[in-house]
């Protein structure tokens, strides 16, 4: 059958460039297996939040299992740390996509069964839904003396305020993609996506939020604070888009591969993966779109099955490093979680600490909007109007 | 001795099938995330599956049908020269037919992408002598979709081609030209009825998995080629409706099933191969 594709596979496959959430709809079949399996049972969860056990002073040691995305990581990065600390690291780029991270562990974690992680790398959204769960450990701040170097803005977010659950590893902007040659002129507006000379070369992200929330704020809507009819007429403007054969494709990563080969030349995208193209093809730019576009923030956190919860503190204090943590952002081309970065990053390549998409300026910084925590409901309708439109 | 098999049956397909029928006609409620199915006879599932996705089972039935009338056509002349014409290059050239697939369906089909893309040489050929379709571009076409799935499944019709052919006594064909039927004549009247079981079973073990088939779609398709594969896909693991997912496998399950008969009794023949 079609449906057995390989996991480990995919990753193999993931093109030679970097793509942060490459979701590729095979590797989801493995999942959907495991879902339907999971079908009969009943899954009764935890509603207490779970605290890690007190920290007895002795330093991390052992084994630690890391499960982050495909290409979101520093060469020679995980050999410094091992070296550093002495701790063996376990790194595998086995997380391709949120809700199929969450259908594939959710079983397991509702019975508090290893998941052979000991730390996982999930957006801010799917942390937030972990952590209601009861799934989560704390992060100690005994082992994460680092905390101080986190941006302000991003400490005391409304998802998890202080920090205590989730530390942010990447953040990124969602705007849109062009290859200036192909299109002719620049994009500046959701309505430019629409102009009738792009007919069948355009591509929208199949996540309810990242696609949708751009579409929103064109439309006088807020994703900080959605209604279901900001989502409705967002939704209904895609499905009109898609009707005419304006939008050829609903992607995840994958339209970095597309944009690159001059299938699509307009696309939905993450800031980050942009940058990385813009080295093979100077022609692709990356714009935030007039009336705003939408940031996204990807969170370590320690699932409350972890077997090693003080070698994970001790591999997110040594990412909140400053140094340490240039390396990552030189490799992975997002905006760093971190304040003050500039000056490592200037070290490294004085070019780095200038891009305007790892350093952005004010002005664009004001005109993107973080998602506003949703309920697990909100989530769950915002999901089934936006599939409702992508084709099911 | 058929104890192993009835095992395997059991394990493998009648607790899953089971499950999956349960599951279809259970209602969802709790945690939205971490649902608790209540079995409850509950057939609006299949009713509205169906209502919402018809489009989509429609289209995966067409473009099954399609691609397998195009393994036909083009299967059976190749097994056919396999099977009489090839002499000692039979194996040499049975191997070159499943040497391709050696290489993994993922990997094959992500290949017909780069060899299909709109900036592509065969684009620029077919679009200079006004061959393409009307989008315009290969890539991204109901034709993509179908090319892929004839490319992929193909296999399945040639090898069961061959057996049947290879079955044919030489000497009936012999007879036949003794007594002067003309070529097409005996192709009509001893090689095809012959070959009918090959035929069938090739027929089938490619319209199957090409009904159910995603992958194609997912990679050479466009947002309106979407086929019933796809659908479920996306009802497992990002809506996570279980019940509406399981109503839509059972749902094709139980149509690929009366196909299956109305096909089987209509070329009038119980063997397969």
């Amino acid at each position: 059958m079609a449906n057995q594709i390989n996991q480990g596979l995919i990753s193999q496959f993931a093109i030679a460039r970097t793509t942060r959430r490459r979701f590729l709809g095979g590797s989801a079949a493995a999942a959907a297996a495991l879902a339907l399996a999971a079908c009969g049972s009943n899954g009764g969860s935890p509603t207490a939040s779970s605290s890690a056990p007190a920290d007895d002073g002795s330093p991390a040691s052992g084994t630690l299992r890391v499960s982050n995305w495909p290409l979101y990581m520093a060469d020679g990065f995980v050999a410094a740390f091992q070296k550093a600390t002495g701790i063996t690291v376990d790194y595998k780029e086995d997380f391709n996509d949120n809700e199929e991270w969450f259908a594939k562990n959710k079983e397991p974690l509702s019975r508090k069964q290893d998941i052979g992680a000991d730390l996982a790398v999930p957006t801010t959204f799917m942390a937030s839904r972990l952590h209601t769960l009861g799934w989560l450990n704390e992060i100690r701040e005994s082992g994460w003396s680092n905390k101080k170097n986190l941006r302000p803005d991003l400490l005391e977010a409304d998802v998890d305020p202080g920090r205590k659950f989730s530390a942010p590893y990447m953040s990124g902007l969602v705007g849109i993609a062009y290859n200036r040659a192909a299109t002719g002129r620049d994009i500046k507006t959701i309505d430019d996506m629409w102009d009738p000379k792009f007919k069948g070369k355009v591509s929208m992200f199949t996540d309810a939020q990242d696609g949708l929330g751009m579409l929103m704020m064109s439309q006088g809507g807020s994703v900080t604070q959605p209604t279901t009819e900001a989502i409705q007429k967002a939704a209904d403007l895609v499905k009109e888009q898609k009707d005419k054969g304006q939008i050829r494709k609903f992607t995840g990563n994958d339209y970095a591969d597309d944009l690159a080969a001059g299938n699509i030349v307009v696309a939905q995208a993450y800031s980050g993966d942009v940058v990385q193209l813009q080295a093979d093809n100077p022609d692709l730019q990356f714009v935030v779109p007039e009336s705003g576009g939408t940031t996204f923030v990807d969170t370590m956190v320690i699932p409350y099955t972890t077997q090693n919860q003080k070698a994970a503190e001790a591999w997110i204090n040594y990412i909140y490093d400053r140094p340490n943590y240039a390396k990552l952002i030189a490799h992975t081309q997002y905006v760093p979680v971190l304040s003050d970065m500039t000056d490592e990053l200037d070290k490294i390549d004085p070019k780095l600490g200038a891009n305007p998409l790892i350093n952005p300026p004010k002005a664009t910084l004001d005109k993107v909007k973080g998602w506003a925590p949703l309920t697990d409901e909100q989530t769950q309708q915002y999901n089934t109007i936006y599939a409702a439109v992508t084709g099911g | 001795m058929i104890l192993p098999g009835l095992a395997y049956l059991a394990v493998f397909f009648v607790v899953p099938f089971y499950s999956l029928a349960r599951t279809s006609l259970s209602s969802s409620g709790g945690s939205v995330f971490m649902p608790e199915l209540t079995f409850a006879w509950d057939f609006g599932n299949y009713s509205q599956a169906f209502g919402l996705y018809q489009d989509q089972i429609l289209r995966s039935f067409g473009y099954a049908f399609v691609a397998t009338i195009l393994c036909l056509l083009l299967a059976f002349p190749l097994a056919y020269v396999i099977a009489f014409k090839a002499g000692r290059y039979k194996n040499l050239l049975l191997g070159l037919v499943i040497l391709p697939f050696f290489v993994t369906f993922l990997i094959r089909t992500l290949a017909w992408k780069t060899i299909l893309a709109d900036d592509g040489w065969v684009v620029d050929l077919l679009g200079s002598v006004g061959a393409l379709p009307s989008e315009g571009r290969l890539l991204s076409t109901s034709w993509a979709v179908i090319g892929g799935l004839t490319y992929n499944w193909i296999i399945f019709m040639i090898l069961p081609l061959y057996v049947s052919l290879e079955k044919i006594d030489p000497r009936l064909l012999e007879a036949s030209r003794d007594l002067y039927s003309p070529n097409r004549r005996t192709f009509g009247k001893v090689i095809l009825p012959l070959a009918l079981p090959g035929v069938l079973a090739g027929s089938m073990l490619v319209f199957i998995p090409s009904v159910g088939d995603f992958i194609n779609a997912d990679y050479l398709g466009s947002t309106q080629t979407t086929m019933i594969g796809n659908v479920i896909q996306k009802q497992f693991l990002v809506v996570k409706d279980y019940p509406a997912a399981a109503a839509l496998s059972l749902l094709l399950m139980a149509l690929i099933l009366v196909g299956v008969l109305l096909y089987t009794r209509a070329l009038g023949t119980e063997d397969l191969v």
